[in-house]
This record gives C-alpha cells, sequence and structure tokens, in this order.
C-alpha cells in the first residue's frame, strides 16, 4: 500500500504525463458524480464518462510501446476520412446545429477528432518544408482552412477558434516571419465582414451578448449571469462536495458538459479553483517539456499542435465561464462529459507520451 | 528556441489573469453572489409569445390576441401542497388530481413560473388575491390569450392552440421552439405557425425570499408573428356553419375560377375559445377535432357517376342517345345488381340517367368501359391523392387496383373507393370550369406587422384535363337537370340556375355495415360558375345535402331576400 503510494507521489513528480491525465480524468469523474445529483436526475452520465475512461486505458496499454511516427504516413488518410465525415455531418444536419453521427447508444463527434488529425497532417507537412515561402504558408493554410470551413459551417464556433490557435502555434514553432503574421492578421481583419455575414444568428446573438449582457437576459445573458453568480457564491472555500445549490438546482444548463467548471467553483471555492488550474498548469508544463526535448521536427509540432490545443481548451472554456470570453460552446478536456472529447483528449497523451519516450533514440 | 519559451509565457499570462478573475468573484464579490445564489432570486418571467392576426378576405378578423390573465406558481416555492390543493379548488373548482400532478410533477428549472391555468376571470382573479397570503408561490401572471371572434364557426378552418408536446418538440427543436410553447395544434394555426409566431416577450427579475419582484434585470418585449389574410369569405363561412346546423357533416366552398377556398366547416365542431372542454376525448367520442372537408374517406357514390360519364363520353363507348333499359334489377353472371329505384327507370338515355343517377345505366356503361378506364379517369381528376390544400392532415382517399375494383361498383362508385369531400369539390370545379384543376389554397397573403408583404400566394393550376366541348356540354345539362328534375331538386333556388350531383354511399355502406352519408357537389351560376358547395352529412340522405347547398347558394347569390329568409332560419335555429 505505502509502496503504491510512494509509487503514485513519484508519477506526480516525474510528471508522467499519463498519470496527470488521469488524475485529471479523476477529478473530472467526481465533478460530475457531484453535478449528476441534481433536482432532475439525468441519465448518469458520470458513468458512461467512466466508461470511456476504460476504454481509454485500454488504448494506453495497446499503444504502450508504439511510435508515434507511423503516424507521419497515417495522417493524410486520417484527414481525408475526417474531411468525409465532416462532410456528412454538415449535409445530415443541414440548417440545424448539427455536430454528431449516431452511433446506437454513442453520438460520435468527428469535429473533436478533426482537431487532433489537422495536428498530424500540418506538422508532418510543415516537418519537410520551409514555411517562410509562401506557397508553403498557402498549403498550410489550405490544409487547416477546409476543416474550419466545415466546422464553421456545423456551426462550432468553439472548435473552429482551435484550428486557428492549433495554425498559429505550429507555424509560430515552424518559424513563420513576422511579416507573414502581420500580413495574416490583416487579412483576417479585412476578411472578418465576410465571416460575420455568413455567422448563424445565434452566433452573432451570442458575441453581441458577450459584449452587453443584458441584451438578452433571459437567453444567452442569462446562462453568463448564472454562471457568474455559481462561481462567486463559492467563496473562498466552497460550499463542499455535493453541496452546491446553484448547479443541483440547474439554474446553469450544460454544467455536465460546457460549464462543468462553475461546479469545482461552488463546491471547493477559491482554494480548489487555485489548485484545480496549477494542476492543470502542471500538466500542460508538462508539454511545454516534451516540445523543448523534442529534437525530432515532426514530434515537436505534433506536441506543440496538442499543447495549443488543450491550452487553448482550457482557456477559452474557463474564460466563458468566467465572462472574459464569449460563450463559444466548447468542453473542458478530461473533465467535461464526452465520450469523443475523452477520447480525443486520450489518444493525444498517448501520442505525447510516445513522443517522449522516443525521444532519446536520436 | 526562444520560440518555445513564449508558448509558457503565454500560458503563465492568462492562468494569472483567470486566478484574478476568480478572486474578484470568489473572494470580492463573494457576498453578493452568496446572496443571489442562497436565495436563488434571479428569475425569468416568460409573458407569452404573440401570435400574428388572422383576416378573412375582407378584412375581418378571424383570430387575434389580447391580454389575459394566467394563473402560474413557482415549483420551488410550493411548500406545503395538500394544503394550497385544498385552497384552490376551494376558490377556482379544479380538479384536485390534476393541481396535484402539476405542482408535484418535477421541473428542469424549479424556479421557472409554471401556467396553472390560462385565462382567469375576474372573479377568479379576485378570489385568488384574496387568498394569495395563504398560497404562497402562487401567482396571477399577465399573459396572452388567443381569441377567435367566430368561435365554433371557424373551429376546423383555423384549429387551436396548445403547449407543444414531446414529439413536436422533437421535431421542431431546430427551428428555435422550446418547452412549455403554445403553437398551432391544427387547421390554419398550425399549418402557418411559423410565420404566426412571434418572439416571446418576458422580464427577468430579483426576487426575495417570498418570491416577490424586487428589481428588474432586464425586460425584453414580445414581438407579434406575421399576419395571415385568408382567403375565406367570414360571411359565406358564417353562412356554411347556419345552413349545416347541428347535423353531423362537412361544407366546402370554393371559387372554381381559382381554387380559392371560401368556407370550410365540419361538425361536430369544437370551440376554441373553450378548448378544455372539448379536450377530454371521454367526453366526446364523436371526434369534434375531425375535419371532414379534408381527412374523411367516402366512398363518392352516385358522384362518382361524373367520372363515368365523361370517360364513356371521351372514349366513345356511348353516344348522347345511346339508351339502356332500367327494369330496377339487372343480373350479372351470379350477382343480382339493384338500382335505387326499385321500379326501374326505363328506357334511359345518358341525358336522362345522369339526372335520375340511374344505376343500371351506369353500371351497363362501366362494364362496358372496364375498371382499368374507369381508374385511369378517376387519376385524372386527381381523386385519392391530396389536393395539396394548405390543412395539416390532408387525407388522400383511395382509388383501388384493377384487380381489386368491378366495373359495376365502381362505375356508381362504390366498392373499396374513397374519396375526400375536398377531392369531389375539386372535381365539380373542374368541370365548371373546363378541365382546369386548381388547387385549393386558404392563405392569400402573410404580412409582417410592419405592413411588408411576406409572401403572396397566387393560385397554382396544378393541371389541364383535356375534356371534349362536346362531352362537358352534355354533362352539365346532365348536371344542371339533376337540380331541375332530378335527383338533386331540393337544391333548387328561384332565380339561380344550378348544376349539381347527389351521392349516397348506400350499399356499400350496408354491406360494411356502415352508417350511410348523403353528399351533394354543384356550382353556380350554371353559365357563368363563381362559386362551387360540396356537402357531405353522416347518416343523411343526399336531397337533404341538397337541400343545404341550396340554401347556401340562395343566401351568397341572392342578397335581398336575405334578411327576412334570415330571420326564419335563426329561428328555427335557436330551437
Amino acid at each position: 500500500m505505502k509502496q503504491k503510494l510512494k509509487y503514485l507521489m513519484n508519477s506526480f513528480k516525474e510528471k508522467n504525463i499519463i498519470f496527470l491525465s488521469y488524475l485529471l480524468i479523476f477529478i473530472g469523474i467526481c465533478i460530475l458524480f457531484s453535478a449528476s445529483k441534481g433536482v432532475i436526475t439525468k441519465e448518469s452520465f458520470f458513468i458512461k464518462q467512466i466508461l470511456w475512461a476504460i476504454i481509454g486505458s485500454i488504448l494506453v496499454y495497446v499503444f504502450r510501446n508504439w511510435n508515434y511516427r507511423s503516424l507521419e504516413k497515417f495522417g493524410y488518410l486520417f484527414y481525408f476520412i475526417i474531411l468525409i465525415l465532416l462532410s456528412i455531418v454538415l449535409i445530415k444536419g443541414e440548417g440545424r446545429a448539427s455536430r454528431w453521427i449516431g452511433l446506437g447508444w454513442f453520438y460520435f463527434q468527428p469535429s473533436e477528432f478533426a482537431k487532433l488529425v489537422v495536428i498530424l497532417v500540418l506538422s508532418s507537412f510543415l516537418s519537410k518544408r520551409d514555411i517562410r515561402k509562401f506557397p508553403v504558408l498557402l498549403v498550410s493554410l489550405i490544409i487547416v482552412g477546409i476543416p474550419f470551413l466545415l466546422v464553421f459551417k456545423q456551426p462550432n464556433l468553439g472548435t473552429a477558434i482551435i484550428f486557428i490557435l492549433i495554425f498559429l502555434g505550429i507555424s509560430y514553432i515552424a518559424g513563420i516571419t513576422r511579416k507573414q503574421l502581420i500580413g495574416l492578421f490583416l487579412l483576417a481583419i479585412i476578411s472578418s465582414p465576410l465571416i460575420w455575414m455568413i455567422m448563424k444568428d445565434y452566433q452573432k446573438e451570442r458575441i453581441l451578448t458577450f459584449l452587453n449582457p443584458m441584451r438578452d437576459p433571459l437567453g444567452k445573458g442569462y446562462n453568463l449571469l448564472q454562471s457568474k453568480i455559481t462561481i462567486g457564491s463559492g467563496g473562498l472555500i466552497g460550499k463542499g462536495f455535493m453541496k452546491g445549490t446553484q448547479t443541483k438546482l440547474a439554474f446553469l444548463p450544460e454544467y455536465h458538459t460546457d460549464f462543468i467548471f462553475c461546479v469545482i467553483a461552488e463546491e471547493f471555492g477559491f482554494l480548489g479553483v487555485i489548485i484545480f488550474t496549477l494542476l492543470y498548469y502542471y500538466f500542460l508544463s508538462k508539454i511545454v517539456e516534451i516540445i523543448y526535448i523534442r529534437k525530432d521536427i515532426f514530434g515537436k509540432f505534433v506536441a506543440t499542435g496538442i499543447f495549443v490545443m488543450f491550452a487553448g481548451h482550457f482557456l477559452i472554456n474557463l474564460g466563458m465561464t468566467l465572462g472574459i470570453f464569449p460563450i463559444v460552446g466548447i468542453p473542458l478536456p478530461f473533465i467535461s462529459y464526452g465520450g469523443s472529447s475523452l477520447i480525443v483528449s486520450i489518444l493525444s497523451v498517448i501520442i505525447l507520451s510516445s513522443i517522449e519516450k522516443h525521444s532519446t533514440l536520436f | 528556441m526562444g520560440r518555445e519559451i513564449f508558448l509558457k509565457k503565454f500560458i503563465n499570462f492568462f492562468i494569472y489573469i483567470i486566478l484574478l478573475r476568480c478572486f474578484y468573484l470568489q473572494i470580492i464579490r463573494y457576498p453578493y453572489y452568496y446572496q443571489l445564489s442562497i436565495r436563488n432570486c434571479i428569475r425569468t418571467i416568460e409573458t407569452g409569445i404573440p401570435r400574428g392576426i388572422i383576416y378573412d378576405r375582407n378584412g375581418r378578423i378571424l383570430a387575434k390576441d389580447a391580454p389575459s390573465a394566467n394563473l402560474v406558481f413557482v415549483p420551488y416555492d410550493i411548500k406545503d401542497v395538500e394544503n394550497e390543493i385544498e385552497i384552490l379548488s376551494n376558490i377556482i373548482g379544479f380538479d384536485k388530481e390534476y393541481i396535484r400532478k402539476k405542482l408535484t410533477k418535477k421541473y428542469i428549472n424549479p424556479f421557472d413560473r409554471v401556467i396553472l391555468k390560462r385565462d382567469l376571470n375576474s372573479i377568479e382573479i379576485s378570489l385568488i388575491e384574496e387568498n394569495l397570503h395563504k398560497l404562497p408561490g402562487i401567482f396571477v401572471q399577465e399573459g396572452i390569450k388567443r381569441i377567435y371572434p367566430f368561435s365554433k364557426k371557424t373551429g376546423h378552418l383555423l384549429g387551436y392552440l396548445g403547449e407543444i408536446s414531446q414529439s413536436q418538440l422533437e421535431r421542431l427543436k431546430e427551428k428555435g421552439y422550446k418547452i412549455g410553447d403554445i403553437i398551432g395544434q391544427d387547421g390554419i394555426e398550425k399549418q402557418y405557425d411559423e410565420y404566426l409566431k412571434g418572439l416571446p416577450g418576458g422580464i427577468q427579475v430579483e426576487v426575495d425570499a417570498l418570491g416577490h419582484q424586487r428589481r428588474i434585470w432586464g425586460k425584453k418585449e414580445g414581438e407579434p408573428g406575421n399576419d395571415l389574410i385568408l382567403t375565406i369569405d367570414a360571411t359565406i363561412q358564417e353562412i356554411a356553419y347556419e345552413e349545416l346546423r347541428d347535423r353531423n357533416g362537412c361544407v366546402a366552398v370554393i371559387d372554381p375560377r381559382n381554387g380559392e377556398i371560401l368556407a370550410i366547416v365540419s361538425n361536430p365542431v369544437f370551440d376554441p375559445n373553450n378548448l378544455i372542454y372539448y379536450l377530454d376525448e371521454k367526453k366526446h367520442p364523436e371526434k369534434p377535432f375531425l375535419n371532414r372537408v379534408i381527412k374523411g374517406q367516402y366512398p363518392p357514390g352516385s358522384i362518382f357517376k361524373i367520372i363515368t360519364e365523361i370517360a364513356a363520353l371521351e372514349t366513345g363507348t356511348i353516344k348522347e342517345y345511346d339508351r339502356v333499359e332500367c327494369t330496377g334489377i339487372m343480373e350479372v353472371s351470379d350477382r343480382i345488381f339493384h338500382c335505387w329505384k326499385e321500379e326501374g327507370h326505363g328506357w334511359v338515355d345518358i341525358n336522362l340517367a345522369l339526372p335520375f343517377s340511374c344505376n343500371i345505366f351506369f353500371g351497363t356503361i362501366g362494364m362496358k368501359l372496364g375498371v382499368s378506364t374507369l381508374i385511369e379517369y378517376a387519376k385524372r381528376f386527381e381523386l385519392g391523392k391530396p389536393t395539396g390544400i394548405d390543412l395539416p392532415g390532408e387525407a388522400s382517399g383511395y382509388i383501388p387496383m384493377v384487380q381489386e375494383a368491378d366495373p359495376l361498383n365502381l362505375s356508381i362508385g362504390q366498392g373499396p373507393i374513397t374519396t375526400t369531400p375536398i377531392q369531389l369539390l375539386s372535381l365539380i370545379s373542374t368541370v365548371a370550369n373546363g378541365g382546369n384543376i386548381w388547387q385549393p389554397f386558404i392563405v392569400k397573403k402573410i404580412i409582417s406587422p410592419k405592413g411588408e408583404i411576406i409572401k403572396e400566394f397566387t393560385p397554382n393550376m396544378k393541371k389541364i384535363v383535356p375534356i371534349d366541348s362536346e362531352t362537358l356540354d352534355i354533362l352539365r345539362k346532365g348536371l344542371k337537370n339533376v337540380v331541375e328534375f332530378g335527383t338533386g331538386t331540393r337544391a333548387k333556388v328561384e332565380g339561380l340556375e344550378i348544376a349539381g350531383k347527389t351521392g349516397t354511399a348506400q350499399r356499400a355502406a350496408a354491406e360494411f355495415e356502415l352508417p350511410t352519408h348523403g353528399a351533394f357537389v354543384c356550382y353556380a351560376p350554371f353559365d357563368n360558375p363563381k362559386i362551387a358547395v360540396v356537402v357531405f352529412l353522416d347518416y343523411g340522405s343526399s336531397p337533404q345535402a341538397a337541400e343545404i347547398a341550396g340554401r347556401i347558394l340562395k343566401r351568397i347569390f341572392i342578397p335581398e331576400k336575405i334578411e327576412d329568409k334570415n330571420e326564419t332560419e335563426t329561428e328555427i335555429f335557436d330551437e
């Protein structure tokens, strides 16, 4: 027993990435357990989440000695498949906000997987080419641009933003010049009215609501206000595990997915928030370390992409629950309920772990 | 190498911001948010979704919104359920089980107000206000109700409103519908719900521990939906309703020149202003929500002889003066086929057979034509197929397959064939206008609250059926004689030439032990048709149906006689 504890402590100290991610998943499941004890007893999503975590551990076991470099070959195939899946989602859900492909009890969400695939393809592409050349930059933009547009049309604004971040992150490490960055920035500004035009009304509404929450006090403003009340009422030490009133009484919609952070803040207070945030930070800084160590360029880019994906999700998700970012609806990796999201996160960690292990071989 | 460091700096920076923000919300603003949360005091109150106005073709209002008072409750604030049930059932005479079910149900947001009873009258309001201190969590709240000035007269036409059902919600969620929404459940209200429905109004308030309003956080005025202008003529609608009286059956009136529906009435009917009374199915086994005009499927009976006659003349199977002897009975292989007139009609040609509706004559030519030709002609006139009228739930009727039907029965509209009244109305209109099949329609224009035209529906000619003018002349002459001296003389109106055809689902009905239906279709004036009418009577005879059609046409075309006639009419009606 003591030895086991020691082993766990060591894993933590050594920043074993698999261990850290499962620590986060464990916290997430506890939070979901608390959240599922609300006034309305939903089918207990926390049990499903445990199932996904178990499936994830099987993946971890299967791929324990696997070398990530094979991804360089398969990346483009995955890319092709994911584009088809994203198109199916779009066609199937025409005119509706649909993000899923139903597979019996499981709703498969291709946009979650698209993020990882884009990271792999972009890394593979840029690892052999110089981004400072204009055609290379252009092709990279297209690689990210196609799935970006497909996801954006769904509409899934949050994931689309993550695509932009992934592009910026990898191209930044790949050595994009300041001039190119400024050029892209200007391009974005010029095309923003265009994007505004193709945005769905509700997306515009959300951005306007963010700018002025009282614009729609019954709808989107309500979420934001309730989110702030939930977090604020947690105080220094929180209301205690399973004792949150806001989330239990279902003031807050989607508290088990996008607003899961509120449950932490309400039940464990500011102290809980600090511990949680630092733990997440610890996990993220481990990825940065992997980026540092890694000498082979493909691995470095992939690690960067995954870092940006996790960091982007983390910051945007917390930002929107705290009212410092528009409500765009993206999950908090490892914590929020959702099979696709959890599996993608675990797969990402498996890749990171493989990158770390195989770094010494070069 | 420097670029990797930036990643770390970047994340560091934002982590500080997040922690600072949490510090602000959870430490500095803690007392404030704690108060808000402990009292759970932010509440949303929806004040209803305004709908557009429905007008008839002359601008008379058929449906509109009006303010009303609703009895609402906040599930969370109901502490002593039994006590409140007792008081409520005493002062408003509620069914106890109904309130108990409502009050104890689990709600997604137990702080959102739930409507217990809509449209309180002033006595109820004062009774509740008096007892309010004994009823924590219960309030009277302003809302919107729908008013139908013509009440029962436009029941089936306009439909009614009701709370969205679970299955509707699943279908309509993407269109922005949500739990508790009041939507059109039948008729025009349902068909055009998307256009009629406006945006909900509501307020978000902060309340104190007793649920009393303390501060308004935000208020949103509801926005009315679009108005509809119908092809319906409220006067004709009223006439049709009054003439059908309390007989079970239906009437529809159309303009055969373009397919504009002028009236749709079906009995038994519900009163949209007093819906709850009718929604209890046990008390109303007669199905007051069934719109017979579009959902009733009946054998067309002798009205189908119009098709048989056209087919016979068009294919040249018979000439105008070819005669057949009707002895009242006819033996075909081992079956005996009767005419409705036992002693028979004697030697008749088509000019006499149609007015007298001779079964032997039409049976004989039906046998000559064969089943497939009859079916082909029935399909040419779009029988057994929804007309495409803009009402929900139109039935299609049924045209049998060749092997299912025998020519004798089919030629007189019996056997497995069924049609809806609106299809027969469309058929007679096509005869009246010389072969054009117009799609019947009810909504002419959709107009935004600002007065812009959102959509305009123009008459839609679905199909032209070529009919030889000689055939038409013979057919129309025959139809006119139906009313002149034939089976439809009770439709006769002095000073107006009417062409029509009776129909009774007799034999088939008797075989299947179904009630017989008397039907009559007609158009007028004979030489310049402006109006076509269909009347169906359950448990009625076709002469009775003809009489109702005649009275309706009389009141439409001969208005100077309306006054004195109307008086006697209403007297009868009042009895």
